[in-house]
């Protein structure tokens, strides 16, 4: 996500800089490395790599869909 | 088989035309997960649509096909697509197509813990980030680390109501290192008093208020699914409900939700009632003391609780 146009007087660079750091070593702890890196891809790069998985997933049988169940989690 | 690629486009060209008949909706969760850059594998569509719009997107819907299929009430358990009971909080789930090249879409009129109108904040074809935050809050142990993710991306978009998405403890210290948190996101999470005075019991608190969101999701979506039950059976045993078109599929399960579906569930059993189990069930699970903090969790229901 881009930041606001004009952005408040808290997000310096500084702390956008440290934000994206945060963000980064969580990203790897929390999804690992390989979706870390995916993530700060730009959207068209990133978008074709989760196709790519998605689709690849698909066609050894991995199911996708969630039950039907009337409502959302 | 349908690729990502051709379901996104299909997905989005549905919002474009939805919205301009002027349908307020937005894809939400796992795709618009992607699209904010926390990546998740999924190939449904999660729309939110104003329940206002249900008829417009009927509409629509009847006469969208896909690769030349058209679409279907998905099963028995799907309530339909109407105002009344996308208002109450239900979701109504869609199929196109045959084995091997699904499309499945689920609609749903209310944000689930939602507490501003996500009509309000969109980006683009999708609903926004705190929107999606707050869906996240599930009580299915993979969605957290989504919600500490999309905090991170609304603080460094400038929005400080990134500090009511972060549950990870060491996130929040580090966050905590070189950014203050307003007064405002304090008094709408005491949790972030722990955090800002340097209390060593912040991650138990954390503990509490993530298994207390968990509980109360575990017990909506029972009374919700209690509450499909009748209906479930009759459309079940009602062999016009697979009729071909989507048209008479709905008008059988509007025939038998007046009858048989509660639209409001929530609203009819009480959010205290649901607020003090919820309550009850998680000081089970966490330690003495975990549930000192939590949040006033009622505007995250209201608009299906009243």
């Amino acid at each position: 996500m881009k930041a606001r146009t004009n952005p408040p007087d808290w997000l310096t660079p500084e702390v956008l800089a440290h934000l994206r750091q945060v963000e980064h070593e969580f990203h790897a702890r929390a999804f690992g490395e390989e979706l870390a890196r995916v993530n700060a891809l730009p959207l068209a790069q990133r978008r074709q790599y989760v196709a790519e998985m998605v689709d690849f997933a698909q066609r050894k049988g991995v199911k996708f869909t969630k039950p039907a169940l009337g409502v959302t989690p | 088989m349908l690729s990502f690629s051709e379901l996104e486009v299909f997905y989005h060209a549905l919002v474009v035309k939805a919205r301009d008949r002027g349908v307020a909706c937005a894809i939400t969760s796992g795709l618009a997960c992607v699209a904010f850059g926390v990546s998740e594998t999924t190939k449904d569509c999660d729309l939110l649509c104003a329940p206002a719009a249900a008829d417009i997107m009927l509409g629509l819907l009847q006469e969208t096909s896909l690769r030349g299929h058209w679409p279907s009430y998905r099963g028995h358990l799907s309530p339909p697509l109407d105002a009344r009971w996308l208002g109450g909080g239900w979701t109504s789930h869609f199929v196109w197509g045959g084995s091997g090249g699904e499309a499945y879409l689920d609609v749903f009129g209310v944000a689930p813990r939602g507490t501003t109108p996500w009509e309000a904040e969109l980006l683009g074809c999708y609903a926004g980030l705190h929107t999606v935050a707050e869906m996240k809050r599930t009580n299915r142990e993979r969605d957290w680390p989504f919600a500490t993710a999309l905090g991170l991306k609304l603080l460094a978009s400038g929005d400080p109501r990134g500090w009511l998405h972060l549950f990870n403890h060491d996130v929040l210290l580090q966050t905590a290192d070189r950014l203050d948190c307003p007064r405002d996101m304090l008094a709408l999470r005491p949790v972030l008093h722990l955090l800002v005075a340097g209390d060593e019991r912040l991650e138990v608190a954390l503990r509490g208020e993530v298994e207390f969101w968990r509980q109360l999701d575990a017990l909506r979506i029972k009374l919700y699914e209690r509450a499909l039950r009748p209906y479930f059976l009759a459309v079940r045993g009602d062999s016009r409900s697979a009729a071909a078109g989507l048209h008479a599929q709905h008008a059988v399960r509007v025939e038998h939700a007046e009858h048989l579906l509660p639209a409001r569930p929530l609203a009819d059993y009480g959010l205290p009632r649901l607020l003090a189990e919820a309550r009850e069930r998680a000081a089970r699970l966490v330690p003495v003391g975990a549930l000192d903090w939590l949040p006033d969790v009622s505007p995250s229901f209201i608009q299906v609780a009243t």
